[in-house]
């Protein structure tokens, strides 16, 4: 399995979209977002909020490159291929969970270097050690999610569900825009958003409150679900492929 | 059953007599016992029964549509049976290919872009408990020079030759071939089965699938014609063309003689054509050494079966 995963690896490092979406663009638009048009006491505060967003943002484009791939290998027979190999199915849908875990990094550790070097955040030992692996651990609903998708679609269904799933999930959950501005139903709707609670786990630690327990419920119960929904798809594919 | 025509000859070999109820013996690589496979109203494979003993190189021969990839799908696992079962050495096929017994190669498709040739050779020789060096992998493939290239770069033919060595790296007892020279030129095909004999010569049991005639004729120990999902015919190809009596043996005769000559040794018609007289015979040796006994040898000419025809014959039996 660790060939796979380090096989997975090499793939998506050779990949210029993953690049793109997966570090350079969060990187970017952290740093613009924090710089253009914010001053004075904002500024601090916006470079640690935006932050967080910036970092949960790219890391879900990472997990659904990661996972709509999936439909790729399938159309090339790739999934095929391995399944006449003495890799055992389950350690092919494990390798690419673990591929996903490793290739968010790249966009939270990004974006929190951005910031602690480049906007001046300064944090407690404790708030980082907290945030990162709240925003590593966090991501793996949106792994499992788009694992379903690449198991359940094909190439392109799954490049567009991946879009619009990664836009939608950026916009109703904040990530792009303070959940402060938008329209009372579209906050509580965005409170019930697995984007929302992944991002406003690690934001709480680092503007120094405690992390509220009904948004880890709601991001649990995400977990669960897309797990399932990843479990049952991968099976049916495997009936199919 | 009456129009299907089966011999079990298997060049000296004494397994494949078998009733293809799945005996699984120790000597036998593949048993399928009277195996179907329906897809909605198609009847891809329909009864076909086949045992292949260990060290036999096996060509699965048979136009588009007859069922030659499904079989395969359905030894690989990849395909469940509606019913009749598959055995591959000794048990399930999942079982075979866990163990790293059993590898296939896909008449096409199953390459990843963003790898190199020798990335994915090296990958799926870790797979497997006890691989071939990845270096020799490379060499009997002819891909020593290809190893640093980027799959998606690679001709059709190079990309044939990585299907291949994927499929031997980990030195599997029993490797299957669908269609493996379909996207090769003449030269290409050549190099390929150099590769494959060598490897069989390594005691390893081969089934490949084909549509060229001369493939089967040439690289295999013994050919099963498939038509419409079960078995037309099964032998060596020497075996499968007299089978349908296609040696012509002509000579210069008066078309008075046809009768007389349709009545030697093996022959099964005579023709009178042009101031010949055409003979199809099941024997050539005998109905030429019977017409020398009769003085009637004159500008002979003996044009041995193409497999091809038999080929056709044979399919077109029940056509």
């Amino acid at each position: 399995m660790l060939a796979y995963i380090r096989l997975e690896i090499v793939r998506i490092l050779r990949d210029p979209a993953y690049v793109i979406m997966g570090f350079v663009m969060p990187v970017t638009m952290y740093l613009l977002f924090t710089n253009l048009g914010v001053t004075g006491a904002d500024r601090v505060s916006a470079a640690v909020y935006v932050m967080v967003s910036m970092a949960a943002f790219g890391a879900i484009g990472s997990a659904f490159n990661n996972g709509t791939g999936i439909a790729e290998d399938r159309t090339a027979g790739w999934l095929r291929m391995l399944r006449t190999t003495p890799l055992a199915p389950a350690r092919v849908v494990t390798g690419k969970a673990v591929t996903g875990m490793l290739v968010v990094l790249p966009a939270i550790c990004g974006v929190s270097l951005a910031g602690a070097l480049l906007n001046g955040v300064r944090l407690q030992a404790w708030q980082w050690a907290s945030i990162v692996p709240l925003l590593w651990v966090g991501s793996l609903p949106f792994i499992l999610l788009a694992l379903a998708f690449g198991y359940f679609f094909s190439g392109q269904t799954a490049t567009v569900l991946n879009i619009a799933a990664n836009l939608g999930l950026a916009v109703v959950g904040g990530l792009w825009m303070p959940v402060e501005g938008f329209p009372a139903w579209m906050r509580t709707l965005s409170g019930w958003t697995p984007s929302f609670g992944y991002a406003d786990l690690p934001r709480r630690v680092a503007f120094g409150q405690a992390p509220d327990a009904g948004t880890a419920l709601i991001l649990a119960g995400w977990l669960v679900a897309f797990g399932v929904l990843a479990l049952y798809a991968y099976r049916r594919a495997g009936r199919l492929a | 059953m009456t129009s299907t025509t089966s011999t079990t000859g298997t060049t000296g070999t004494a397994h494949a007599a078998g009733t293809g109820k799945g005996a699984g013996t120790a000597g036998t690589a593949v048993s399928l016992g009277d195996l179907t496979k329906h897809f909605g109203a198609v009847r891809a494979v329909d009864g076909l029964s086949l045992d292949i003993p260990v060290g036999q190189t096996v060509a699965l021969l048979g136009r588009n549509g007859a069922g030659k990839s499904t079989t395969i799908g359905l030894l690989l696992g990849l395909l469940t049976p509606t019913s009749g079962s598959v055995r591959v050495l000794g048990g399930a096929p999942e079982a075979a290919i866990r163990a790293g017994r059993l590898a296939a190669m896909p008449q096409e498709g199953g390459l990843v872009p963003r790898t190199t040739v020798g990335e994915l050779v090296g990958f799926v020789s870790r797979t497997y408990r006890a691989p071939l060096p990845v270096p020799e992998v490379l060499a009997t493939a002819g891909l020593e020079e290809l190893a640093g290239r980027r799959v998606e770069r690679l001709s059709g033919g190079q990309a044939q030759r990585l299907r291949f060595a994927l499929a031997l790296a980990g030195d599997p007892e029993l490797i299957l071939l669908d269609e493996p020279t379909a996207a090769l030129d003449v030269r290409a095909r050549r190099e390929f089965w150099e590769s494959m004999r060598a490897f069989a010569a390594r005691g390893r049991t081969v089934l490949f699938s084909t549509h060229y005639l001369e493939e089967a004729d040439e690289y295999a120990d013994r050919v099963v014609v498939i038509d419409k999902g079960r078995v037309a015919a099964d032998g060596t190809s020497r075996e499968i063309k007299r089978l349908v009596s296609l040696t012509t043996v002509s000579v210069t005769a008066d078309p008075g003689q046809a009768a007389r000559l349709e009545r030697l040794p093996g022959v099964t018609s005579a023709r009178a054509r042009d101031g010949r007289v055409h003979l199809r015979t099941r024997d050539g040796d005998a109905t030429v050494t019977a017409l020398a006994g009769m003085g009637a040898v004159r500008d002979i000419e003996v044009a041995p079966a193409a497999l091809e025809d038999a080929f056709i014959a044979l399919t077109e039996v029940d056509a």
